[in-house]
């Protein structure tokens, strides 16, 4: 269970300081997909890298399963998301020169998944989300921008974590595979009971989210 | 897959600059390799000449030089006093006279030309030399050497310096005083003298008893005879003109020399050997400074070339290392990665470096220390007209010609090898071009914040 309260986040300008995340507070449950949306510059990417123990928020609590998870030295939040969190980004930000099982094994490695059971696991993630075998051998610019999102999914589930990020993960795909993925995501969410928060601007990818939260000027509010 | 191996791959993640990086490294390390090994082996000959010259000193008639110059010769018991001198262990003694057509049958083995002509001339109103001179023809005289360690000219040491060998009969005894002679090849040849044969010399008859080869036609010319045996047929019973001291130690030197000084007072010019190799070892100096600096140069340069290509590439791979952070990756992970990639290139840039750097070693030395050299086979060459002239009087030049003519030729022969302190050197230049290359990448790479890397997204 993800619960964050009275979360504040701002940052200075020559104008003064600037809220970027004012005093949010939500909660999401285990196998939850839950998308927030808002315009660019709304705090939302803020947002999710508090969640993502990326950055620190300056004020407010949150925790993951009881844990108070704000309060981490930074070498605690590093085992933290490897462990606990994994990303999805627009960009699919997968390594350029490994294959797409070795980028998926990356993870299982930070999360010191056991050694034996790594390339199986992979193979089962890439089954997972609709790639064959062959798929997992090509490094990511032989793949198309659809299979590199496959790729970078299966990489954040790999290791069944709790808490999936996803950063606009249509992005950068056109809308029917935007649609598939955002599925896919779905998908994990529940076969992993994993919550999943989606950040997006795309109104279509929010709908086929369980719960959809806006956000506007750092102000979250829920979308009934 | 873990960091190391990752890092290792990446290598050659982009093969141009790979290949750039590593070319790049390899000539640098190549250089620091050549400068290393040509600096040992200049190292080693310095040493060399300092261990076997080291421990002379040479004492001559004050004013006299060669066959130039006045004074007045020394004597056996100017000998005998320095022989007693505390750390002296020998005194090897020479006392040089030449021979015209009244004096000898021999026949010099080589035509005045217009040097001999030059000098002859020129120089024969001097000294002992009246009658060598004449009018427009000189007659170049032959060149006796009566010396007490026939041994060690023969080996090296007295007469011509280092390459005078026996090709035929035996040397005579250190104290003789018999009318016996060893001849160079040359003299030999020309007078059809062979082991067995006579010649006369002062009117005596003599004895051939050996023929030398010292592959000069200056030292090939002349003859060795015992040093008592010299004194008393040229009429100067007792006179040296010549004495090369041995001290027990190179600490000793100094002191011995300030008590040769002391005994003979101005009668004699008494030099250190080991200050005129050392003014002779200037120009290996010089080289062994040279390399020095290069070695410097080079590793720090191939360090920097390293720190600006890993830099390069880290900020090229920012928005990679802030996803592997995001990803969970601690900061040793990362930095491990680019280190072992930063190694990898200075693996592969030494291991080629040094192949080059062995391969080149040799001409590198070879060019630096004859280039530097000039200098001093120039100085050799004046030493030489001094022991070669036939002017002034008395004799004895040999000894300094021969000596510094020695020098000249050994400082150019210096051979380089690789041995294992080379080999640790290089994994030490490695080593140290790899932490210097990975220094600023490393500092880089902790400073990446993957929050900052992904917003730009």
């Amino acid at each position: 269970m993800l619960t964050i309260a009275n979360l504040k986040k701002s940052f200075s300008t020559s104008a003064g300081d600037v809220p970027a995340v004012n005093d949010v507070s939500f909660a999401a449950k285990p196998g939850e997909m839950v998308a927030i949306i808002g315009p660019s510059g709304s705090g939302k990417s803020t947002l999710l890298s508090m969640l993502g123990l990326l950055d620190s928020p300056d004020s407010g609590s949150l925790t993951l399963d009881g844990r108070e998870l704000a309060s981490l030295s930074p070498a605690e939040r590093t085992h933290f998301r490897a462990k606990q969190v994994g990303f999805v980004f627009q960009q699919f930000n997968l390594i350029p020169n490994l294959t797409a099982r070795e980028n998926i094994m990356l993870s299982l490695e930070f999360a010191e998944f056991p050694k034996s059971q790594r390339r199986a696991r992979a193979d089962e993630m890439l089954t997972m989300v609709g790639l064959t075998s062959d798929k997992g051998d090509r490094r990511p610019a032989k793949l198309s921008g659809g299979e590199q999102q496959r790729v970078a999914i299966a990489r954040a589930f790999a290791n069944r974590p709790p808490l999936i990020l996803a950063d606009e993960p249509t992005g950068s795909l056109d809308r029917a595979t935007g649609k598939k993925i955002v599925a896919l995501l779905r998908e994990a969410a529940s076969a992993q009971d994993a919550t999943v928060l989606v950040v997006t601007h795309d109104e279509a990818v929010a709908q086929q989210a369980d719960r959809r939260l806006e956000i506007e000027d750092g102000v979250l509010t829920e979308i009934a | 897959m873990n960091a190391i191996t990752r890092g290792v791959k990446n290598t050659f993640r982009n093969s141009i600059r790979t290949v750039g990086i590593i070319a790049i490294l390899t000539v640098a390390i190549a250089l620091s390799i050549s400068m290393l090994v040509a600096r040992d082996a200049v190292n080693t000959k310095i040493s060399s000449v300092r261990a076997t010259t080291g421990n002379t000193i040479s004492v001559s008639p004050a004013g006299f030089f060669g066959f130039s110059g006045g004074g007045t010769a020394l004597t056996t018991a100017d000998i005998d006093k320095i022989s007693s001198i505390a750390h002296v262990t020998s005194v090897r003694s020479a006392f040089t006279q030449r021979l015209t057509s009244t004096d000898t049958s021999l026949t010099a083995p080589t035509p005045s030309g217009t040097l001999g002509n030059q000098f002859g001339g020129g120089f024969g109103g001097g000294g002992g030399g009246g009658g060598f001179g004449g009018g427009g023809t000189f007659t170049p005289p032959v060149r006796v050497v009566g010396t007490n360690s026939p041994g060690t000219a023969l080996v090296g040491g007295a007469n011509g310096g280092g390459t005078e060998k026996l090709t035929a009969g035996t040397a005579f005894a250190a104290n003789s005083s018999a009318d016996v002679a060893v001849i160079g090849t040359n003299l030999a040849s020309t007078n059809s003298l062979k082991v067995g044969s006579t010649f006369t010399a002062w009117g005596k008859t003599i004895t051939v008893v050996g023929i030398y080869s010292a592959q000069s036609t200056f030292a090939d010319s002349e003859v060795l005879m015992p040093l008592a045996t010299v004194q008393t047929l040229s009429g100067n019973p007792h006179s040296i003109d010549s004495a090369t001291v041995y001290v027990d130690s190179v600490d000793n030197v100094s002191a011995v020399q300030r008590q040769i000084k002391a005994q003979l007072g101005t009668a004699a010019d008494v030099t250190n050997v080991q200050q005129q190799a050392e003014a002779q070892l200037a120009p290996l100096n010089s080289v062994k400074t040279i390399t020095t600096y290069t070695l410097i140069g080079t590793v720090i340069g191939a360090g920097i070339i390293l720190l600006l290509s890993m830099l390069m590439i880290v900020r090229e791979r920012r928005r990679e290392i802030g996803v592997l952070k995001a990803l969970g990756a601690p900061n040793g992970s990362v930095i491990r990665q680019f280190i072992a990639e930063a190694t990898t290139f200075t693996v592969l840039g030494s291991l080629f470096g040094f192949i080059a750097g062995i391969l080149l070693a040799n001409p590198i030395t070879t060019t630096l220390v004859n280039n530097s050299s000039n200098s001093a086979t120039t100085g050799g060459g004046r030493f030489g007209f001094g022991g070669g002239g036939f002017g002034g009087g008395g004799g004895g030049g040999g000894f300094h010609f021969g000596g510094f003519r020695s020098f000249g030729n050994a400082l150019t022969s210096v051979h380089t090898s690789v041995g294992w302190s080379t080999l640790a050197f290089a994994f030490v230049i490695a080593l140290l071009v790899a932490v210097i290359g990975s220094s600023v990448a490393v500092a880089t790479i902790a400073r990446v914040r993957p929050a900052e890397v992904l917003r730009s997204e």
